[in-house]
């Protein structure tokens, strides 16, 4: 026994993995909507 | 160069210093001594937090400068940064109950730190919604301001709740409190994070600043022949 909590990488790729997919549906729906407007104008 | 390439240089900056401090902080800082390999998500935690607070005071500024001089382009970027300001902070959420399951055994406590910040998510994302209902400009730019100014008293409790109340949250994160090995993903990923943001922030005010101007001079209806 050390003392340190053993394994839990699946708690680290589940917190970048949402991040990352979630930044990537954000800057893609910036992306579609400054491209609407721009067509609007 | 025009304001589009300011835009670009500023994310794939963003991009690349994320990308490269997100390696260092998986697969080359140590883990640490008490929570392992669990703690590598510090490097993307904490830039989160410390931008979603950052992101809220500039939304403060911004509500109180187009009171203050009525300005549109203050209210382009009131509505950026409180867009980008809940995302930061819903992302924040679901980052913090990963990391609490592991090391504190549940995914989420009424602790003084993640109440406090529940309460700044459903403030601001409530301003934002309230933008939605309201169709006249002037309406909505002066109410979600002064809404802003209001919800912005919770930003500082956000930030000194773990100091103030005996928190089951550790003391915020700087680089004197941690690991001088740990210290450097965490510093790159910060200012990733940062240069993303300045590219997010300008971008949405434009696509505010747009449909500002067709909300007061709509498209005059096509002319039949």
């Amino acid at each position: 026994m050390t003392g340190m909590i053993q394994g839990g990488w699946e708690f680290v790729w589940a917190a970048y993995g949402i991040t990352g997919v979630a930044m990537g549906i954000y800057i893609a729906s910036l992306w579609i909507r400054w491209k609407a407007e721009d067509k609007s104008e | 160069m025009t304001r589009q390439r300011v835009a670009a240089a500023f994310a794939l900056v963003g991009l690349g210093l994320l990308s490269w401090g997100s390696y260092l902080g998986l697969w080359v800082a140590p883990p640490d001594r008490y929570m392992g390999d669990v703690q590598r998500i510090m490097y993307v935690h904490v830039p989160t937090a410390w931008l979603a607070l950052v992101v809220f005071t500039l939304a403060f500024v911004y509500a109180l400068l187009f009171l203050i001089r009525r300005t549109w382009r203050w209210d382009a970027l009131h509505e950026a940064t409180l867009e980008i300001g809940v995302l930061y902070t819903a992302l924040l959420c679901i980052q913090g109950a990963l990391w609490g399951k592991p090391t504190w055994g549940v995914y989420w406590a009424w602790d003084p730190r993640l109440t406090t910040v529940a309460v700044m998510l459903l403030s601001f994302a409530g301003i934002l919604s309230l933008r939605h209902f309201l169709d006249d400009p002037l309406r909505r730019a002066s109410w979600s301001a002064t809404a802003t100014i209001l919800a912005s008293a919770n930003v500082p409790v956000v930030y000194y709740s773990v100091r103030w109340w005996n928190s089951l949250h550790q003391l915020q994160s700087t680089p004197k409190t941690v690991n001088s090995a740990m210290v450097e993903p965490l510093r790159i990923n910060a200012f990733g994070l940062l240069a993303l943001t300045i590219a997010l922030i300008m971008i949405r005010s434009w696509i505010a600043e747009a449909r500002r101007r067709r909300d007061l001079a709509p498209p005059l209806p096509e002319i039949e022949a």
